[in-house]
């Protein structure tokens, strides 16, 4: 559904991502691994159409993001949420929830809060359908900017460390709700640091480093055999205490 | 007793005057402001652009006109246009041209600030949730940067009531005009120029409270 052909992506003299090739199908969770300032964020940024890429191409569903008229199939279609939460501080959370698919893909009022108590109901979070964004924890905020990539009904859910700005028991909160969403199917793609969500709910492991695919892996191979031999993997696997 | 009578008939021929003064005040600056909010909120925008041309253009209208005095504007298009023009603008035309135009400048720079105050994340959100530009700057941008603006605007426009004064320059018979013309007459200049004084702080009061108010309500963290 996402292939990634050979792309290159700079930041000024900064190369990010050389030559990256990946491909990513309609199914199960794929956890991107790797250490800071690799390129992982870079490359979800721009598989949504965030960032351009200076060559290469992407595509999804076949539909390329250099062509800016993709853009927005490609955004309905992968949902983002980001380490930073963001909420709109002017809505409340129903109308953060429904905003975009009243606009976007034109339902009824009356629908876009259909769903949008669905997915809250989903979230743990419908006692806070009037709540501003300021009256909500770090977790919850989270939580919402979750169940509103949902409303969209994206085919896959780009999720770039979501749970790196929370305290731990709020990052499980988190991670509680991605793992209920993996068991309904929901495709994702996430770059985290948090090694039992990766083992418990990926099929799937990417290893980034300095813009370069080290590996992608089912997830038994990786943490049975490949974290073993590859030095570089072991090294940060070590470091972040897994 | 005799300079009591004085006081009570300017009091009562006079009153009417200065009610029209205060007429003339809130016509120029309330026209002035309603099409300088227009202009700056027009060039605000374009300032947004990230075309460096493009967003610079407005610069050669509002530097100007912030970096001089309002004063020297409104000579400039009182004594100026009908020099270099055969077209003979009246003194309140020419007033509420200068202070819209100067309005205008310090309009657009709010509007800038204001959006360009929205944190960059706001835009990707909205991207990212399929939004285009426009649909994101009119749905998330434009009601955040609104709340940021309406305090500072409410204060601009105090100050271009204030400023509005200066068109007693140019012969307007405005509240501050008005002042002057019966204080000479009256030679009762500081019961006067007290009136007008309490006339201009009774209108910017209430505006000045509301703009602490909107300032306050609409503070949110992101
Ligand atoms: N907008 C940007 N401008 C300049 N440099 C950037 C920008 N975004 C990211 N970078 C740089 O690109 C590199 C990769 O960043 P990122 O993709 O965020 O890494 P990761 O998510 O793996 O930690 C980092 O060195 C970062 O400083
Ligand atoms: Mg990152």
């Amino acid at each position: 559904m996402i292939e990634v052909k050979n792309i290159t992506k700079s930041f000024g003299d900064l190369t990010v991502l050389k030559n990256f090739t990946v491909n990513f199908k309609e199914e199960g969770v794929t956890v991107i691994l790797g250490p800071s300032g690799t390129g992982k964020s870079t490359l979800l940024r721009c598989i949504n159409g965030l960032e351009n890429i200076d060559s290469g191409d992407i595509l999804v569903d076949g539909l390329s993001v250099n062509d800016k008229k993709n853009l927005r199939h490609i955004r309905l279609n992968c949902g983002m949420v980001f380490q930073q939460t963001v909420l709109f501080p002017h809505l409340d959370v129903m109308h953060n929830m429904t905003v975009s698919p009243i606009k976007l893909l034109k339902l009824s009022k009356k629908e876009a809060e259909e769903r949008a108590e669905f997915y809250l109901n989903k979230v743990g979070l419908i006692s806070k359908k009037k709540s501003r964004h300021n009256e909500l924890s770090g977790g919850e905020q989270q939580r919402i900017a979750i169940a509103r990539a949902l409303m969209m009904n994206p085919k896959a859910l780009l999720l770039d460390e979501v749970t790196s700005a929370l305290d731990p028991e709020m990052s499980s909160e988190v991670l509680n709700i991605l793992e209920k969403l993996a068991a309904d199917g929901v495709c994702m793609l996430a770059v985290t640091h948090e090694m039992s969500f990766a083992k418990k709910v990926a099929s799937r492991i990417l290893f980034l480093d300095k813009g370069s695919l080290v590996c992608d892996e089912p997830v038994e191979r990786f943490f049975r055999e490949t974290r073993n031999e590859n030095e570089r993997i072991s090294r940060f696997l070590n470091f972040i205490g897994e | 007793m005799q300079a009591f009578e004085k006081y009570r008939s300017l009091r009562l021929l006079d009153s009417l005057q200065f009610l029209r003064g205060i007429g003339v005040t809130l016509e120029v600056t309330l026209l002035s402001i309603a099409i300088g909010t227009f202009i700056g909120i027009i060039l605000g925008i374009i300032r947004c652009s990230k075309n460096k041309a493009v967003s610079s253009l407005p610069l050669i209208y509002i530097e100007p006109l912030r970096n001089s005095p309002l004063v020297t504007q409104l000579f400039l298009v009182y004594y100026g246009i009908p020099m270099i023009t055969n077209w003979m603008p009246s003194a309140f035309t020419c007033a509420v041209l200068t202070l819209s135009l100067n309005t205008g400048a310090f309009f657009a720079v709010l509007v800038n600030n204001s959006i360009k105050a929205i944190p960059q994340g706001q835009w990707e959100a909205g991207y990212a949730l399929g939004h285009g530009k426009t649909s994101v700057f009119i749905h998330f941008i434009v009601p955040q940067a609104f709340r940021l603006l309406i305090p500072q605007a409410v204060t601009l426009y105090i100050g271009q009531l204030q400023c509005s004064s200066y068109v007693a320059l140019i012969s307007l018979i405005d509240l501050t005009k008005t002042g002057e013309t019966i204080s000479l007459r009256t030679m009762m200049p500081f019961v006067c120029w007290g009136i007008v004084f309490a006339l201009y702080f009774i209108i910017s009061f209430p505006l000045s409270k509301l703009a602490q108010y909107l300032e306050k309500k609409n503070e949110f963290a992101y």
